[in-house]
């Protein structure tokens, strides 16, 4: 079992939940706020399950015959197709007051994944690239110094949520802006981390697009009032 | 109301997608039989490659084998010639070995071990393990469990550093 990495989402979790419960210094009530739990982590389940369905696609195992497998999580989850569903289904969840309920849980995502990133340090998975900067953190035995992306990206979401948490809340702007930031700190910190291919970085491409568009366009449509309690 | 109607034949449609995406039972072409190999055979194999290597130990019934073969097919084409990748079938039959590497078409070498002779012998237990050698054959990492493109990455950008 993988306990550092549940702790690791369990401090992305715990993240998220706080900034749900602050979500009333924002302007949105705090009924309406703990409206936005369920579909939270209904997203999340969802997504995991989709998550894990593309995966066993992708390596040629029919989900229908080996149900069970489903279960295994750790025998991979496609995070594109994950992602994909989870914002998916929080749309869906929150199509009644999507901008409101985009706008809340924005910033709060930001630090959620500020927490998954900085919980590279329970995993020891912090390390990229090689560098020879004065800050290089080395694998254990190795005199090979690395950048430590994961944190490098934990602080830029972080300073992203700093940035954007004054933002009032409605528009549905705030939500885009989060988005793009969120799609900007990989794609900028993306470099510095090592895979065998190109990475994902159409995905981030394609959400700094989104996100920028949405924190563009949504103030022009009329604002609905926040959700009274 | 009417979303809701459509909800469940929507998502019972996509099951159905899904299902015919995926392999039923596959028909594949088996190469020929695995050798077996022992703890002192992989050793020399390592030393005469004369470079980096990474030993996977997998089987066909183990799921998250499953799921990292295809990360170390990409590994295996994107550093040829510079890292040795050799695939070490355990506690398997024959048939299924063969099979799964005709499924996922592992053009890497892959031996025989149906005793677990070679994770016993660096003390480990289970499926799957991915073992990093450098070129001087010493083992530098082992890593438990399914192997993720970073850890896979970084490990092999390691070896090639030393």
């Amino acid at each position: 079992m993988e306990f550092t990495l549940l702790a690791a989402a369990a401090l992305a979790v715990i993240a998220l939940s706080l900034m749900l419960r602050m979500a009333p210094a924002l302007g949105v009530t705090a009924a309406f706020s703990r409206r936005l739990t369920d579909p939270a982590y209904t997203a999340i389940g969802f997504g995991i399950l989709v998550g894990r369905l593309a995966s066993m696609i992708g390596n040629g195992t029919n989900p229908l015959s080996h149900v069970g497998d489903i279960l295994i999580i750790r025998g991979g989850v496609s995070t594109g197709f994950a992602s994909v569903a989870a914002i998916g289904a929080w749309l869906y969840s929150t199509r009644r007051n999507l901008r409101v309920a985009g706008d809340a849980v924005g910033v709060g995502a930001l630090v959620g994944l500020a927490g998954w990133h900085g919980g590279c340090l329970l995993r020891d998975a912090c390390a990229g690239a090689s560098t020879h900067l004065p800050w290089a953190i080395s694998l254990p035995g190795s005199t090979v110094g690395r950048h430590p992306v994961e944190l490098y990206t934990a602080a830029l979401f972080i300073m992203a949520a700093l940035l954007l948490r004054r933002l009032p809340a409605g528009s549905g702007s705030a939500a885009g802006w989060a988005l793009a930031a969120a799609a900007a700190a990989r794609l900028v910190t993306e470099p510095l981390r090592l895979s065998l291919g190109s990475g994902p970085l159409v995905w981030y491409a394609a959400g700094l697009v989104l996100g920028l568009t949405v924190a563009a366009v949504a103030p022009r449509y009329s604002h609905r009032s926040l959700e009274a309690g | 109301m009417r979303n809701k109607a459509l909800l469940h034949p929507l998502l019972v449609a996509l099951l159905l997608a899904a299902a015919a995406c995926a392999s039923p039972t596959p028909n594949f072409d088996r190469g020929p039989e695995l050798d077996v190999i022992t703890p002192d055979a992989l050793a020399l194999t390592i030393a005469d490659a004369a470079m980096p290597a990474v030993v996977n130990i997998w089987a066909s019934w183990c799921i998250p084998c499953r799921s990292e073969a295809p990360l170390l097919g990409l590994a295996h084409e994107k550093f040829d010639g510079q890292v040795t990748f050799i695939g070490v079938a355990v506690a398997d039959s024959q048939d299924g070995a063969r099979d799964f590497i005709a499924e996922f078409g592992i053009e890497y070498a892959n031996y025989f071990d149906r005793v677990r002779s070679i994770p016993a012998s660096f003390g480990r237990i289970g499926v799957p393990i991915t073992f990093f050698f450098d070129s001087d054959g010493s083992m530098i990492y082992a890593h438990s469990g399914v192997i993720d493109e970073r850890t896979l990455a970084i490990n092999i950008d390691e070896l090639l550093a030393r």
